[in-house]
């Protein structure tokens, strides 16, 4: 319930809506510790949860002002006002995070990638082998958790990797 | 004494000791016999009905036969690891005792086989992992229940690569955001130009 804002001075309500947003964008949350003088926890949850879902809903739905302003119609103007604004000047940001949100839906997303470039001097086959190698560790989210994927690549590999890639991007490039 | 297709090393005595076995055959047969072992390290395989006809007439036993493919099999391996050109393996094969014909048909081979077998052993070095396959797909994300319009283009990325221990396949299927891929492909070309500097 959003009305329960309406007992938060005007003041402090950018504040704590910047925090809500924070939270929806997988940042630190506001702690309940700091309000605990002006709700229950019973409200606290209801109030937290009833604003992120304004915020996503608001985002998700690509809503214009009138919409989220009678989805506010119960609170007081200079509050609703506060938390528009808040939704306005933030929102790019909260798109970015359902955009993640929905990236992370496939079982397996890249979460990020280091390489190595090496040259390996010697081996026990042969004591001059002098060839470049690329070691790409992908990190794999899959399920929640991280799972590492190394691949050794040699030059004519990187080159295959490489001009698969290209091709993708291209069609990449003629989406945008 | 060290030599030099052994590392700079002392010879080892089961070669120094079948280096005689070699002698026993004739400079041709033995030649032949080079090129069969030859063929077995550049992984073209190995006639063994070949080599006990080549070994026929010298008496060789089974364990004769092994221990001259053997030696054979690490002189010239052991050569070309350590790059030693066929001159001056013909003399140092001399001083371990290998009759001057028998030395010179194996070096002959070695000289002709010499940069193809540097190739596949370097090609046969430790790879912790080779790229076997890549596949993609590029999808274009329409909607979804967290967001109404996407319109965003996601990658999928397949890749089958082999790791450490040879036979051990591993598939691994990816998606990537368009903004992640971008920077993925920059860091690899990046790479690359350094790999290509190299």
């Amino acid at each position: 319930m959003v009305v329960l804002l309406n007992r938060l001075p005007v003041a402090d309500c950018p504040n704590l809506c910047h925090r809500v947003v924070d939270g929806l964008c997988g940042r630190e949350p506001p702690r309940r510790g700091d309000y605990s003088a002006t709700w229950s926890l019973e409200e606290w949850l209801e109030l937290l949860n009833s604003l992120t879902a304004l915020f996503h809903l608001a985002v998700g739905n690509n809503s214009s002002d009138e919409e989220v302003m009678s989805e506010l119609s119960d609170v007081g103007s200079s509050h609703a006002e506060t938390v528009l604004c808040v939704l306005r000047s933030r929102q790019e940001e909260i798109r970015h995070a359902l955009l993640d949100r929905t990236t992370s839906m496939s079982s397996a997303t890249l979460q990020d990638f280091d390489w190595q470039l090496k040259l390996a001097l010697s081996s026990d086959k042969i004591l001059s082998l002098h060839i470049p190698l690329l070691s790409l560790s992908l990190n794999v989210r899959e399920n929640g958790a991280l799972r590492p994927v190394t691949v050794e690549m040699n030059k004519e590999e990187l080159n295959t990797l490489i001009s698969s890639l290209e091709a993708a991007n291209k069609v990449v490039l003629q989406l945008k | 004494m060290r030599f030099r297709f052994c590392g700079d090393l002392d010879c080892p005595d089961w070669v120094l000791a079948e280096i005689s076995t070699l002698a026993k055959i004739s400079s041709v047969k033995m030649k032949l016999l080079c090129a069969q072992v030859l063929k077995d390290l550049l992984g073209e395989g190995i006639d063994y009905d070949k080599i006990s006809k080549l070994t026929a007439d010298a008496k060789f036993e089974k364990g004769d036969i092994k221990a001259s493919v053997a030696v054979l099999s690490f002189i010239l391996s052991s050569a070309a690891k350590h790059d030693v050109d066929s001159e001056s393996l013909s003399s140092e094969l001399q001083q371990l005792g290998l009759p001057k014909e028998h030395t010179t048909g194996l070096c002959k081979s070695y000289e002709d086989k010499h940069s193809a077998l540097q190739d596949k052993l370097r090609e046969t070095s430790l790879r912790l992992g080779r790229l076997e396959a890549v596949s993609w797909r590029v999808d274009y994300t329409l909607s979804s229940s967290e967001l109404k319009e996407v319109n965003e283009p996601m990658i999928q990325l397949k890749l089958q690569a082999q790791g450490a221990e040879s036979g051990s396949a591993e598939t691994t299927v990816v998606s990537i955001a368009a903004d992640k891929f971008r920077v993925l492909l920059a860091e690899l070309k990046q790479a690359q130009t350094m790999m290509n500097a190299l």
